[in-house]
């Protein structure tokens, strides 16, 4: 009898303890990404597992307030000062650039109404005589001036500076045409003038007087979307309230209010207290749990982001190419998105998304161009021939980082340290701070690591720019990959030529296993029955997702 | 003890306590100099870095001097009354200290209060009968509340209490006094079950010591009433207890960090947290300074409480 109570209380601890295991799993404020966990069926390439928006009837009535619960919180709104992707999520209600991205990924027009390319290096905008600031103010093209001068000082906004680093003048002709010159031909570039890239316009005077604090809790932000913000407390919320001077139609939701709430399992219990009508970036091993909420749905959409493996070429023993390719061989991409990643992913045969060539192809094609890019089948006996060839036969020992924040990225680097082993590579996996992995990119002692990337504007060249480009992180230099970026860059007027050129710097690097492609991953996004979104695509949360939601017909 | 010797003593005490936070600010400084992570990874995030970017925004922050130099620009600063601006923030850290203090201030005033409330007359009611029924339940408690994390009490207190009986808010911090009150209860409940727990136990120690003195025998062998001995012995056993209460404090100050995180409080300790990790020197030391001040301050006044509980204390020039 004695032992029996006794056992309760230690029984009752156990069940806490496995409550709370899951708390274990701390979010921690997301630079490069949250949870950005994807689906798919693996190893079908050619086949995009993208649930499509849910087919909800628009009721055509307004809501009063919409609460979006984000899985980390926002030092500062503005993502010139921290560029992570819930900035961009949270910006793109409030700040508009000269253009922006449709559903689809094309280009439209943005606080420009038209815009021209006279020369391959000048750009003209006109812009729409309607556009004002959430201030009542007109646009006029000295507010655009001084937004794009801004947004080139590394001082004022170091996440976007060298975005704009290719504009050599901006001016304004009159009140409405602002005149962009580069230094030297960029295609693509245009990209960037969007608020998903790295122009935000505000008003010149509004930015001159709060050029310290722009972003922070006593300026907030300034800007011609349909909502501006009225209140913001890092680590608790802020708040959207549909603004009047909106030169569109007026969005149904007339209040967003976007609560941070940190910890996974807070999160979940808030949306089944029914307190949360979205939630973002819901953690993959928790999915199901979510749909399990009464009235809620999760929709799975591809978020434009890039995993994979990334060697620095100057650390030892991962200088030596063979060893790089025995690696490569090592690893079951297909095994990770279909039984880890429980298929919310898509193999990844490129560091280019299929999203980001959709211009010149549809998505059957893109994935057969890209898949006819060398690969690195999962095959440890060809690992093992390769590893032979190298100059560490006998195998090594070696670390691997992963930030806290992709949970995924542990167990999928636990799978390749179980496959390595087979081959006496002894491949030590932690766990550390999104910051001090963000750190070690490109340190020169980390020689295997993890590329966990989010394209905000789906460029094609923004991921194998980066991976590739001058001062990469893989100390890597090859001229003819040099050549093919530059190719890619100048070919201004014709995007096949450029994808092309592209698509040759991705092989040359493949050849040279420099970064092995792992997935495409997929965003998860927890809705209300009663909330509907019309479109829901990798580019919808960058340009304004505000105005696509929409009360449903209650079924 | 005269004034003359009470302000000698508050004199000495406030000018260790100053050299005690010079110590502090030195060694959070250095460490956090050497603790992994890039500043300017973190404000550039994962993006192309050219050496010209990096070195440029290496400069602003001052990053290319020496660690020497880089903390006498901080004591500079401090001397002059401006803890800086907060690099992820930026807001000035005064302002960021300030517009999280009352969350974190209620959560810990909240649980301190309930704590010693609860935990103090349970602790002398179960040394009063040592082995009785009421001291085997509460020593059972006080286990659970010792050995439970207080992440693990914070979601099952959130379970129970927020969803399946929903009494309170699942998380967030609210908006007026009240309506803050109500959403600290949970979180303070988290912190004043360890809390608690740990007073409890020392209470019941301090109280069975005292009743184990020669004095107490004496005292009922001459016939004093129970209620007269019992008087003595709580006077007595309340100078350890207040001791290790007070002391007790700073137990609140790295739990809060836990039961902000969980409730989504926008409190000092996720500031204090995430500040760390991001490398933002300014926020860091900042904090560092605050909550080493609240402790010796808090020191301060135990030590003057020892002075009004213990006569020996004051007898002896106020060295306990």
């Amino acid at each position: 009898m004695k032992d029996r109570k006794a056992q309760q209380p230690r029984r009752l601890a156990a069940s806490v303890l496995l409550l709370a295991a899951g708390a274990m799993i701390v979010t921690g404020c997301q630079r490069p990404g949250e949870s950005g966990d994807s689906t798919s069926q693996p190893g079908t390439a050619g086949q995009s597992a993208t649930t499509p928006a849910q087919q909800l009837e628009d009721s055509g009535e307004q809501m009063e307030n919409v609460t979006v619960a984000f899985p980390g919180s926002l030092s500062n709104l503005h993502p010139g000062k921290e560029s992570g992707i819930l900035n961009y999520y949270a910006a793109s209600l409030t700040m508009e650039g000269l253009l922006s991205f449709g559903a689809d990924g094309s280009i439209q027009p943005g606080i420009a109404q038209e815009w021209s390319q006279p020369d391959d290096t000048t750009y003209r905008f006109v812009l729409d005589p309607e556009a004002r600031f959430q201030d009542g103010s007109l646009v006029t093209a000295q507010d655009v001036v001084s937004s794009v001068e801004q947004a080139q000082d590394v001082a004022m906004f170091p996440g976007i500076a060298a975005y704009l680093a290719p504009i050599e003048t901006v001016e304004a002709e009159g009140d409405d045409v602002v005149v962009i010159t580069l230094s030297e031909p960029q295609a693509g570039f245009e990209v960037n003038l969007t608020s998903a890239g790295a122009l935000f316009v505000a008003p010149a005077a509004w930015t001159e007087e709060h050029a310290d604090s722009v972003g922070t809790p006593s300026s907030l932000l300034m800007g011609t979307g349909p909502y501006r913000v009225t209140e913001y407390a890092p680590d608790s919320q802020v708040v959207f309230e549909a603004s009047d001077e909106w030169r569109g139609e007026a969005p149904a939701a007339k209040k967003i209010t976007i609560k941070f709430i940190p910890d996974e399992n807070t999160r979940l219990l808030a949306a089944q207290s029914g307190e949360v009508d979205m939630a973002f970036n819901v953690p993959l091993p928790q999915a199901q749990q979510w749909e399990d909420v009464e009235d809620m749905r999760v929709e799975f959409a591809n978020d434009l982001s890039y995993v994979g493996l990334n060697f620095d070429t100057r650390v030892a023993p991962f200088d030596d190419p063979q060893v790089r390719k025995a690696v490569a061989h090592a690893v079951n991409r297909n095994a990770i998105v279909e039984r880890l990643l429980h298929g919310h992913a898509e193999s990844a045969t490129a560091m280019m998304t299929p999203e980001s060539i959709a211009s010149e192809y549809s998505p059957e094609e893109a994935r057969v161009a890209l898949g006819e890019l060398p690969q690195y089948d999962f095959d440890l006996d060809a690992a093992k021939e390769m590893l032979a060839e190298s100059d560490h036969p006998d195998g090594f020992t070696t670390e691997m980082i992963f930030p806290s924040t992709g949970p995924q990225l542990g167990t999928a680097a636990q799978s390749l340290s179980q496959n390595l082993q087979e081959l006496g590579i002894t491949l030590n996996v932690k766990e550390v701070p999104v910051e001090e992995w963000l750190a070690t990119l490109g340190d020169g002692e980390h020689g295997i690591s993890y590329m966990w990337y989010f394209s905000t504007t789906g460029d094609p060249a923004e991921v194998p720019a980066y991976m590739l480009g001058a001062d990469n992180i893989s100390g890597y230099s090859n001229d003819e990959v040099t050549a093919a970026l530059a190719e890619a860059n100048a070919a201004t007027d014709d995007p096949q030529a450029r994808i092309d050129a592209l698509l040759e710097a991705e092989r040359l690097q493949a050849e040279d296993a420099v970064n092995v492609p792992l997935w495409w991953g997929q965003s998860a996004t927890a809705l209300s029955d009663e909330l509907g979104m019309r479109e829901n695509t990798p580019f919808v949360f960058v340009s304004g997702w505000g105005d696509e939601l929409f009360k449903a017909v209650s079924p | 003890m005269t004034a003359r010797q009470i302000s000698t003593f508050l004199g000495i005490r406030l000018l260790g306590i100053v050299l005690i936070l010079l110590a502090i600010s030195m060694v959070t400084f250095a460490l956090l100099y050497l603790a992994p992570g890039d500043l300017v990874r973190n404000l550039i995030g994962n993006r192309a870095v050219t050496p010209e970017l990096a070195a440029q925004v290496r400069e602003q922050y001052h990053l290319d001097q020496s660690l020497p130099a880089q903390y006498g620009l901080w004591l500079q600063g401090v001397l002059v009354g401006d803890l800086g601006t907060s690099v992820r923030f930026g807001q000035p850290v005064t302002e960021l200290i300030g517009s999280r203090l009352g969350a974190t201030g209620m959560v810990a005033g909240l649980a301190f209060i309930v704590s010693v409330a609860v935990a103090v007359p349970l602790g002398v009611a179960s040394a009063l009968r040592p082995q009785g029924r009421l001291d085997r339940i509460v020593t059972a408690l006080s286990l659970v509340g010792l050995s439970a994390p207080a992440f693990a009490v914070a979601i099952l207190l959130l379970y129970v209490l927020a969803y399946y009986f929903p009494i309170f808010p699942v998380y967030g911090g609210g908006t007026g006094f009240a309506d803050q009150l109500y959403h600290s209860v949970l979180p303070a409940l988290t912190l004043a079950i360890g809390l608690g727990a740990i007073i409890l136990r020392l209470t019941r120690t301090a109280v069975i010591g005292q009743l184990e003195q020669d004095y107490v025998m004496f005292a009922r062998s001459r016939g004093m009433s129970a209620r007269a001995v019992n008087t003595l012995v709580l006077r007595n056993a309340a100078a350890p207890v207040a001791t290790a209460a007070g002391l007790t404090l700073t137990y609140l100050i790295t739990g809060t960090i836990i039961a902000e995180t969980v409730f989504a409080l926008p409190g000092l300790g996720t500031l204090l947290q995430s500040s760390v990790l991001y490398k933002d020197i300014p926020v860091v030391q900042g904090l560092t300074l605050f909550f080493a001040l609240v402790i010796a301050v808090i020191a301060l006044a135990v030590d003057f409480i020892q002075l009004t509980l213990d006569p020996r204390v004051a007898a002896r020039g106020g060295r306990s």
